[in-house]
Order: C-alpha cells, then structure tokens, then sequence
C-alpha cells in the first residue's frame, strides 16, 4: 500500500456534481410522469379540438431551437470561446422567453375555450403550468449564467455552473417533446 | 441562532411579498384582494424561500450566484447546531434531536386518541377535534418513519461507514435538513384554521372539500418530500462516489445498502406523491377538477398517485430499521453477517418489487384496474423480505450472543416485523382484504411493520451508535428496562387489535360500538404504559448526553469503520482517507482486517505508510 | 451443532402443533351471515393455519439462539466464522418462493373466483352514501328508502349491491358480510353478496352496514342496521314501503 493508492480518487468532484445533477434529473422526470399518467388516466387519448395548433407548432419549434443555442454557449465556454457564449446565453433566454410568451398568448385563448374548471382545461393548464414554470426556473438561471459570463466567471477548466444549467434546459425540452404530442397531438 | 432569527424574519418578508404580491395581482385584475387559500399558498412559497434564505443558503451558499463572496462559514461549539452547518455529524444530530421530538409530540397525540378511545362514546374529543389528533398524528408519525433513521444516522454514519469525510453535498445536506422543521410547524399551524381531518392519507374529494387547515398538510408533506429528494440525492452520490479505496460494492456495511436502498426509492417515487398533493391545491386554490367526478373528474387518480408514492414510502420507513438491525446483529452475534450477498439481494429486490403493489391499497377502492397482479407482486414481495430474516437468523444461530441494549432492539426489530409481515398477508389476499381493509387489523398491521422498523430501528441505532456520536456511554440498566418494558407494552397494545379488526371495529373512529369497549380499554391503558416507556428512554438519553462515562472509541469491539476514529470523531473524520482491504463483519475469520487506517503524519511521496491504528484484528 | 437443530427442530413442531390446534379450537370468527363470507373466513383461517409453522419456525431460531447461545458478562469469543451457506440460502429461497406462489393460487386466486362465480343478481339494491347519511333503493320494486335507518335484505337471495356516493368517498361495508366496497362520486361500484341468515343489528352487531372510509365529521356514526328476512316477510317490507311512498 502507497500514498497513491491512498490518494486515489474514482470520481472527480465534477464528475460528483454530475453525478447529483442527473440523479436530480431523474428524480424530476417524476413530476412529469406523474402529469402524464394524470393526462391519460383522466382524458384517455382525448383532446380539445379549439387548441392553436399554429401556436403549439411554434413554440415547440422555438424551444427545440433554444436547446441548439444553449448546447453551442456551453461547447464555447469549454473552448473558451467567450463572446459565443455570452451571445448564445443571450440568444437562449429570448428564445425561452418567447416560448413563455407563446405559452401566455396560448393560455389567454384557452381560458375562452377550455376553461381550468373544465376537465381538459384542467389538465391542459397544470401541464403547462408545471412546464412553464420550469422554463422559468431556467430563465432565471441562464440570466445569472449570463451576469456572470460577464465578469468573466467561468473558464475552460470551470464552468460546471454554465454545464448544469444548459444539461437542465435541455431537461426541460425533453419534458416538452413529451407533453407537446400528450397536449397537441394525440387523438 | 443569529440564523434562526434571520431565517424567520426571510420568512415574514417572503410571506409578505408572495401574499402581498398575489392581492396586488388579484386587486389589479378586479377580484377582491385577499382569498385565504391561495394568499396562503403563494405566500408561504415565498415564505419558504425567505427562510432557506435567511437560515444560511444566502450567506454560505447563494451569493456565490450572483458573483459576491460567500461568507466563509466561521461558527464553532454548540452554536452550530442551530446553524447552517454543513458538517454532516451536526446534520446528523440535528436530524435526530428535531425528529426525537417530533416522535415524542407525535406519541403525546397517540395518548390522546387512546384516551378517548377508552370509552365507546364521547369522552372529552368530539369526533372532528379526533379526527385532527388522528391526523396529525399519523402525519408528524410518517415524517418520522420516512426521515429519523437516515436523516440521523444515514448522515452520520454514513460517510463513516464508508470512509469518507462527508456527503458528497455538504451545503445541500444543510439545506435538506433546514426544510424539515419547516414541516411540524406548518402542521400545528392548521389547527389555527380548523385543523385537516382526512388523515396522513388526505383522500381527495375530502381533502379537497373540508377545511383550510388541509392545505397546511399538503404543503407540509410537499416540503417534506422536497427533503427527502435532495437527501436522496446526497446519499445515491455519496455512497457511489465517496467510498474509501478498497471499499466495493460488496465490502459495504449493511447498513449502507439500507440507505442506498432507501434512498432509490425516494428519488424515484417523492414527486408523485408532490404532484398529486399539488392537483389538490391546484383543485382547491385554481378551480380545477381533478377529483370532481361532476366535472369528468376522478377521485380513484388521487389514490393510485398518492399510493405509488405512499407504498414505496412504507418500505422508505423499513428498509433503514431493517439496516440497522442487520448491522446491530452481527457485531453482536461475534459472527459474519449470514448470506450478506442474499441480505443486500433482499434490499434491491424490494426497491424493484414496491414499484409494483401500490393498488394493493385499492381493493375495495372500485377501480377499473384488475387487482391481481397487485396481489400477485405483493405476495412475491415476501420473498426478498424474507432474505432479511435469513440473514438475521443465520448470523444469530451458532453465534456468541451479547445481549446488550441495541442488540435487544435489534432482535426486536425482526420479531416484531416478523408478525408485521405475517398480517400483511392476509391483507394482501384480495378476499380476505375485502373484511380487513379500513378497520382495526390494518391498525395493528402498519404498527407492527412501521414502528417495529423505524421506531425499534431507531432505538437499535440510537444505543448501538451511542457512544460514538456522543462520546459517552449511555446507561445500560436503563436501556435494558427501557428495552422490555417497551417491548412488553408494544406487544400487548397492538396485538389485541388484530382482534379488535377481525371482530368488525373499523379504524379512525373516535366513537365505536359498546361491543368493543373492554378491549379498547386494555389497549388504551397497555399505551399509556408504552408511552411511559419513552419517559425512561429520555431520562437514560438526556442523563448519559450530558453526564454519562467516557465511551471508549470502540466499546463494541466492532470492525467497521465508524469504530475505528475517536468518539465523537473528528471533523474530517478520519486521520487520513482509510484503505479497506476486507469484509466488514468477518468476525472469527483468522487474519482478516476490514481497513487499514494510517496514522497522520505519513510521508506523502510513496513510501509505505505502514502503521493501522485502532483497528479490531483477528488473531 | 447437531443438537442444536434437533432441539430447535423439536420445539418447532411442538409450537407449530401447539398453534395449529389453539387456532382450530378457538372461534377466530364473528357472525357470518352470507355465503362470500364463509369464502373469506375459510381463506383466513386458511393463511392463519399457513402462518403458523412460518411464525414458529421465525419465533424458534430467535428464541432458541437467545437462550442457547447467549454469552453473559462481558464481550465475548468470535463465534465459528460461518458466512453463508449454499444449501440453506437455496433452500430458503425455494421455500418461501413456493409459499409466496401457492399462497397467491390458494386462497387468492381460487378466493376470487368464488367471489366473482354468480354475477346473475335475484336482486338490485342500490346503495347511495353521503356526508353522513344513507339511501337504499330497490329498483326492481321502485322503492328507495331515503335517510335510511336500517337496511332490509331477503335471506336465501343473490343480491347485486349498486354502491356510489354524491359527495366524497365513503365505502359500504357489512361485517357479517365479510365485504365492503367504496362508494366513489361519479362511479357505481358493484358488490355481490348471498345473505343465508335472518337476523338484525339487534341480535348481533355485525349485522349492520357500516361506512369504513374516512368522511368527516360523521364517520363514526355513519352505520345502518341490517335486517335480514324470509323472503314471504320481505315482499311484505316492500309492499308497505310502495305503498307507503307517494
């Protein structure tokens, strides 16, 4: 037995926030399911036909979009590529919130037509609700990517904060690719 | 404590903006400003931020987010019990501390309910004033059963166990623990608003229709269920990540599986039952129809949400009662742990198997589904259940039993689960569950399965690990009384009520039919003496804490690595990171050495470091 | 070591015969008064009979290794290093893995197929709950008995219980019966049961249909006597109800 073996180390600390990160993931997924489940147990392969399909389609496409600029801020962080990155993060947070406004101009047409109190109105509401706020939640957290992308806070060696937060919106796309054929498609 | 006040002055704040912010909305858009519910709802959010908040997560942790410099965190002695610690022996402790109370609150409403259940008719609780005692305790009961064992000694022991000098998450272990006073709290606090009357269970349309007092539980257990998420968290990385060299997969103390085990089953299952106490809210504050059957609704969603949470959750609260007691046993009997390997098969065919029964709950529910692959897992799951008793008995027969306190518990842990285990199969019998479902035996059954892990469980790590987190000895007359007259009393409360159930009593009644009175009666006065038994525990806790004999750093002569470090140990927790090199519970195997520890001060460019310090070897 | 299982073995047939003959001696039952009920008291005592050996053999080990292997005073000698064993692991498994199969064969499945054996009713009764009362109606007679106190059953006759609620869960449950069932808003949730005795609540108190589902205020007293008839008395009952209802 030597010093080396003593000091041997399997996991580095980034790979232990990772780690963390995806079991968290994981664990969120579970809203998600859950939301799922109740769309299906309640509605069966239902849907309200006054839903914006236009809107729906755009959204959707915004978001998939945004998931490309924020996978292209975190490669240039990890080829110190700073100008990018700060550019993509920027580029990302008005996608997300153009999906968010998406979402609100969709809301204001579904109150009309398929109100909370009904029982699609229902489901539709708390899906997209749960989604959006996740959106949000990413929102928040790319805009302080942001502010401190430009203090210069991150480098090729650190940037596990720029890492988690895109690893969390892409999550929170794939959420999307799920709840947007449950929500749009299906019939 | 400084962080304490900070952390309810967050509070305030937060209350103020999110209930101020909400009428403001609500002003603005021409409905009238205040709505009790959902004023309460947003605010408390904010409320709950403002407290993480001011308790320590800005100052130690979230400006970091915003590019200022994180304090550096400077508390030492007592004072950082009431802090935002991140060491995970003072989480450790806290966990214990707030959830012995909690216990000790909860048992106090249990001798509540068995006072007025002394006689068939109303005594001194009219049956909505039982009904809340009746939830509350089941509520503050179930938070104990699902926290006390891994929120104590997971993080105490744990990274000890496995050689490490912490969580893998020290801030966010801090964190996770700050959310759990949160919980009691807020479930007193429904009582200022008539209380919630549906049970630990808060079956929708019930829980949808009564009182505002019911949005306190749901909130309660949702924060709750954020803790046990990131501790679940904490403990999967930790106990991946940070094990010392040497120490694989099947060189891990039992102890570890249990709450590797356990902590799969929170991360996977918590958020259902987040999302189905927020459908509630979402019906009660928003207007919506999730459980309104009026609007297309359906009450059935709630329950098979609420059960594939709430059943894996069962086994959350015994897999680190049965941990503790395969640890206890070993060290114990002087003899390895019998079929480690079936043991640990046993804790993850469990983990795989509990995703699979939860409309066991739901036989005479009237659901659409077929109920039989549900009886059908549910009986399969006595299978991996057993290996536990394989290992128990296996590792005790031959053995050369030391029958102090903790291994008294720990034996009881198996007897008593063992008839917990036997009742639940009739329950699981979908025809005999049709007579037993909602009455006295289902009463009987979950207490014999649920205290019998957590609570003889927790008893069991409490006496076992005693002298390591304290530093001193407890006393063992005391523990030995507290022992069988706990025991004694457990048995003769619960037992009768099998009979109660077979004979037709249903369960959370505070009035019942005069037939059953003198049963009642006896099991009313045989808790009271139960709940006296705890008066013995805390004297004996309390007493050795304070003034108790030095503990030696291994009084138990035990190999594994929690033993091998001063009492309580240090804050890195070892001298240097310990290399494991053996199993941990082979006791009478001629040479073998679980770990070697090097003594500090080893030369740090590759020569031998060849001293192990305080290690229990065989010869 | 040989001893050792022989003794433990001995004890574990002595209490095994022991709790078999006490559970076989001792009436573990209340009142039954239909034919599902028999079904289910017979796969109970059935899991009680097979419970038993399971409990005794737990219940030896532990208390045979406690008295027998007990060291006193202080820590003792390191016992024979024994870590496993091949043949005993497999043959738990294979024991409890047959108990575990057999048990879901007999009583389970076989329980459920005698419940579910005559889905063709004699008779309709519809049972509507609500915070905290009861409606009991009979459709094939057009009589509903609304605030019902007492439920009124023929003996002798296969009855289709038609159970829902207006409001919030409550669950219709007759002890005597052996049988409940949920009553959930917005579905109607069906239980079959073949009274074979006469009586009322206030023979026996098992004869009664109780709500078993946490609702409130009211659950404690939330109960309906139960009378059971000849069917020549029913017809009466009904009769006097018809025409007593405008």
């Amino acid at each position: 037995m030597n010093t080396a073996s003593l000091q041997h180390k399997r996991y580095s600390r980034l790979n232990i926030n990772r780690l963390g990160l995806w079991l968290f993931i994981l664990s969120e997924s579970g809203i998600f399911a859950a939301l799922l489940f109740t769309r299906f147990y309640l509605l069966g392969l239902e849907r309200a036909s006054d839903l914006n399909q236009t809107i729906g389609l755009i959204i959707t496409s915004i978001l998939l979009i945004s998931s490309l600029t924020a996978y292209r801020a975190e490669s240039a962080i990890a080829h110190e590529d700073r100008e990018t990155f700060l550019r993509s993060i920027l580029v990302t947070i008005l996608l997300g919130a153009a999906f968010l406004i998406g979402v609100g101009i969709e809301w204001s047409q579904a109150f009309v037509h398929f109100p909370p109190s009904g029982l699609f109105g229902t489901v539709f509401f708390t899906m997209t609700g749960m989604h959006a706020f996740h959106v949000l939640t990413g929102l928040i957290l790319l805009a302080l990517l942001y502010s401190n992308g430009r203090r210069e806070a991150y480098s090729v060696e650190d940037h596990w904060g720029p890492e988690a937060v895109v690893k969390y919106w892409h999550f929170v796309d794939v959420v999307w690719v799920f709840f947007y054929p449950a929500l749009y498609l299906v019939s | 404590m400084k962080s304490i006040f900070k952390g309810i002055l967050g509070a305030i704040i937060g209350f103020v903006v999110g209930a101020g912010g909400l009428s403001l909305i609500r002003l603005a858009t021409g409905l009238e400003p205040w709505k009790r519910e959902p004023g309460i709802v947003i605010g408390y959010l904010f409320a709950l931020t403002g407290w993480l908040l001011g308790v320590g997560v800005w100052d130690y942790w979230a400006r970091g987010w915003f590019g200022l410099p994180v304090r550096k965190y400077e508390v030492t002695g007592w004072r950082r019990y009431f802090n935002f610690d991140p060491d995970h022996k003072v989480i450790g402790i806290q966990y214990l501390v707030t959830l012995v109370v909690m216990m000790l609150i909860a048992g106090l409403f249990a001798m509540v309910m068995r006072a007025e259940l002394m006689n068939p008719g109303r005594d001194f609780l009219d049956p909505k004033e039982y009904n809340n005692i009746m939830s509350l305790h089941g509520m503050f009961m179930i938070m104990v059963a699902v926290t006390v064992i891994s929120g104590a000694f997971g993080n105490y022991m744990v990274p000890l166990l496995i050689g490490a000098e912490d969580m893998a998450f020290p801030r966010l272990n801090a964190l996770s623990y700050w959310l759990t006073p949160v919980v009691p709290i807020l479930l007193l606090t429904s009582l200022a608003f008539q209380g919630w009357d549906s049970g630990w269970t808060g079956y929708a349309p019930l829980s949808v229709t009564n009182e505002s007092g019911q949005i306190f539980y749901n909130l309660g257990f949702m924060t709750l269920g954020l803790s046990g998420i990131l501790g679940a968290v904490n403990f999967l990385t930790t106990i991946i990540a940070l094990r010392a060299p040497g120490m694989t997969w099947g060189r891990l103390p039992i102890f570890v599986w249990s709450i590797f085990s356990t902590a799969i089953l929170s991360l996977l299952a918590t958020n259902f039952v987040f999302v189905v106490l927020l459908l509630v809210l979402l019906d009660r504050i928003a207007g919506m129809g999730f459980f309104d059957a009026a609007r297309g609704g359906n009450p059935i969603l709630y329950q098979h949400l609420f059960w594939f949470y709430s059943h894996p959750a069962v086994y959350v609260m015994a897999l680190p009662g049965f941990g503790a007691a395969l640890e206890v046993i070993p060290h114990f009997s002087r003899k390895p742990l019998f079929a480690y390997r079936w043991a640990v098969a046993g804790f993850l065919g469990i983990v795989i198997l509990s995703f699979t029964v939860w409309a066991h709950h739901m036989f005479t529910s009237g659901m659409s589904e077929n109920p039989l692959p549900f009886m059908v897992t549910t009986e399969l799951i006595s299978i991996p259940t057993g290996f536990i008793f394989l290992a128990a008995l296996g590792t005790i027969w031959l053995g050369r039993l030391w029958l102090k306190t903790p291994m008294l518990f720990g034996l009881a842990v198996i007897f008593n689960f063992l008839i917990g285990g036997i009742t639940g199969i009739y329950l699981a019998d979908v025809p005999v569950d049709l007579q037993l479902q909602d009455t006295f035996w289902v009463v009987a059954h979950f207490h014999y399965t649920i205290v019998s892990t957590q609570i003889f469980g927790l008893m069991t790590a409490i006496y076992y690990w005693f002298p390591k987190f304290t530093g001193r000895m407890y006393d063992e007359r005391l523990g030995k009384l507290h022992f069988w007259w706990m025991f004694i009393t457990f048995n003769t409360t619960f037992t009768p009520m099998f009979w109660l159930g077979i004979q037709g009593m249903n369960r959370r009644v505070a009035q019942y039919l005069p037939e059953f009175g003198d049963l009642n009666r006896w099991v009313s006065l045989s808790a009271f003496l139960m709940g006296a038994s705890f008066l013995v525990f805390l004297y004996n806790l309390v007493y050795s804490w304070a003034r108790g004999p030095q503990a030696e750093s291994n009084p138990w002569k035990a190999r594994t690595l929690e033993w091998q470090t001063s009492s309580p140990p240090p804050h890195e927790n070892f001298p240097r990171e310990p290399e494991v090199i053996g199993d941990p519970y082979d006791y009478g195997v001629p040479g073998s050495v679980h770990a070697l520890i090097p003594v500090s001060g080893g030369s740090t460019d590759g020569d031998v470091v060849a001293t192990s310090v305080a290690l229990y070897p065989n010869d | 070591m040989k001893r050792d299982f022989f003794f433990a073995g001995l004890l574990w047939i002595v209490l095994t015969f022991a709790g078999i003959t006490l559970v076989s001696q001792i009436n573990l039952f209340p009142l039954s008064a239909a034919h599902e009920a028999d079904i289910i008291d017979e796969a109970f005592l059935f899991l009680t009979l097979l419970g038993v050996p399971v409990f005794a053999f737990v219940l030896v080990g532990l208390i045979y290794s406690v008295i027998r292997f007990r060291q006193p005073g202080e820590m003792p000698e390191d016992g024979p290093p024994i870590r496993t064993s091949r043949p005993v692991t497999w043959a738990w498994l294979g024991i409890t893995s047959a108990l575990a199969v057999f048990i879901i064969f007999n009583p389970g499945l076989k329980g459920i197929r005698e419940l579910t054996a005559n889905r063709e009713p004699d008779l309709v009764v519809q049972v509507e709950m609500r915070k905290w009362n009861w409606t009991f109606s009979y459709p094939q007679y057009g009589v509903a008995v609304v605030d019902a106190q007492e439920l009124v059953l023929p003996v002798d006759r296969h009855i289709r219980f038609e159970v829902t609620s207006t409001d919030i869960i409550h669950s219709f449950w007759i002890p005597a019966f052996r049988m409940k069932v949920d009553a959930v808003p917005g579905q109607i949730n069906i239980l079959y049961a073949t009274p074979t005795e006469t009586g009322s609540f206030e023979d026996d108190i098992n004869l009664r249909a109780q709500c078993a589902e946490l609702c409130g205020t009211g659950h404690p007293r939330m109960r309906a006597g139960l009378r059971i008839l000849e069917s020549a008395e029913f017809e009466a009952w009904v009769a006097g109800q018809a025409a007593g209802s405008p």
